[in-house]
């Protein structure tokens, strides 16, 4: 069972949770199943550009992405990037 | 009920609730934390809240709450369909439908694009017609995105609708959104290199339909201000006879007087703000053939920006929010104004409900 972390904006938008247990085999799946995926995934399924996802400590990016494999007890982070005015 | 001001801000939601004779109001919020509300209106058939709110990291998202705001019900899947080059880049506008179709209510953005939804906003589904528009490639995005903005429905016929997006120009329909034309005549767009009146391209800031007389349109446009009493076929430019300038973005009406207006003029396109450092809105009641500053209980020295979101009127009362923060609203038809908020975020939208 692999655990997401999501910042408590994103909580926000799901009544406060802020700690999700999914059964996933990667992150894609992982983030998908999420009732806030809309936030952090666009219309065409592709993580939006400011959006950051670390898997047990490792950006996702540098790896496969979303098809990035999880293992069963991966923590999956998502971290919002430096934007904003 | 009490009136409120629904005001949208760069950094949340809040509440501006006033007395029962619009003289002393109290700000509650903010609500919707972390989310810039480009526009926030309520539902006057189910006074249900509805906000076009938008994030640097998480995107578009239309929401809407039952509570006066205590809590926000994101909508599903607002998005562009398979198939369209484009992504929605964010949500500008909420128009509650026509009275004879409760659930349905209008939600433009960007790129140049209209929603519509039939089961008051929990699931939205794009309109084909304006997102396949043939005239889309000579579309060009302004400093805001090339944002809907402005929708506006015939009280007398759903099926007519006036659209206005930034800088496509004004659109209209007459069967209920099917088909989208052009109706721009007359409506300057002195930004263009040659043609300077061309079919689209122009660069409404803000449309208004009044709401008594469906056939006469307002318009304050980037080039000058504007009205149609021929649902937008033809258009007379007004900005000569007492406006300091062409330019501004907001515009109210009275809805028991169709030959008035209230606009805010700025210095112009190159320096957005007020002009002779003070706040002025400016009236006419002639239909536009003579305009008046108005300036009680504004501020000066000012150098206010009031964006296109940013004037809203009712029955009784006009308000305006300013990028200082600051909500003025005048019951007395501009004659006299209170500053019912000051020191909030940068206000992007106001209504009044």
């Amino acid at each position: 069972m692999a655990v997401v972390l999501v910042p408590s904006l994103v909580a926000a938008q799901a009544g406060g949770k802020k700690r999700f247990e999914v059964e996933a085999g990667t992150v894609g799946e992982a983030l998908r199943g999420l009732p806030v995926a809309d936030l952090l995934l666009d219309e065409r399924g592709e993580l939006r550009t400011l959006v950051n996802v670390y898997v047990d400590g490792v950006d996702a990016r540098r790896g496969e992405g979303l098809e990035t494999k999880l293992g069963p007890a991966a923590e999956v982070r998502v971290v919002a990037a430096i934007a904003g005015g | 009920m009490s009136p409120v001001v629904l005001v949208g801000t760069k950094k949340g939601f809040f509440l501006v609730r006033g007395d029962d004779v619009r003289t002393s109001w109290e700000v509650e919020g903010p609500q919707l934390k972390g989310w810039q509300v480009f526009h926030a209106v309520r539902d006057p058939r189910d006074g249900t809240l509805h906000a076009a709110a938008n994030n640097w990291v998480y995107g578009a998202t239309a929401q809407r709450s039952s509570d006066e705001g205590q809590t926000w019900e994101r909508s599903e899947g607002l998005g562009l369909p398979e198939g369209s080059e484009l992504k929605l880049t964010e949500a500008w506008h909420v128009e509650p439908g026509h009275a004879s179709e409760p659930d349905t209510l209008f939600l433009g953005g960007a790129p140049g694009v209209l929603f519509r939804t039939d089961d008051g906003g929990t699931t939205w589904e794009v309109n084909r017609a304006l997102l396949e528009h043939p005239t889309r490639e000579r579309w060009q995005p302004g400093a805001g995105g090339l944002c809907c903005h402005s929708i506006q429905i015939d009280p007398t016929d759903a099926k007519r609708m006036a659209i206005a997006i930034s800088a496509a120009g004004m659109f209209r329909s007459d069967d209920g959104g099917e088909s989208w034309e052009p109706r721009n005549t007359g409506v300057a767009a002195d930004f263009m290199p040659d043609d300077k009146y061309p079919d689209v391209g122009q660069c409404v800031h803000k449309l208004l339909l009044h709401p008594a007389r469906p056939e006469r349109l307002w318009q304050q446009n980037h080039c000058g201000v504007y009205r149609s009493d021929d649902r937008g076929d033809t258009w007379e430019r007004l900005d000569k006879n007492g406006l300091p300038s062409d330019f501004g973005f907001g515009l109210a009406l009275d809805p028991a007087d169709p030959d008035s207006a209230w606009v805010v003029p700025e210095e112009g396109a190159e320096n957005r703000v007020t002009p002779d450092g003070q706040l002025g809105v400016y009236r006419t009641r002639d239909g536009g053939a003579s305009w008046q500053r108005l300036e009680n209980g504004l501020p000066k020295p000012a150098w206010a920006a009031v964006l296109r979101e940013g004037m809203a009127y009712d029955d009784r009362s006009i308000a305006v929010g300013t990028q200082s923060g600051s909500v003025f609203v005048t019951s007395d038809g501009g004659e006299s104004w209170i500053e019912a908020a000051s020191q909030l975020p940068p206000v992007l939208s106001v209504e009044l409900a």
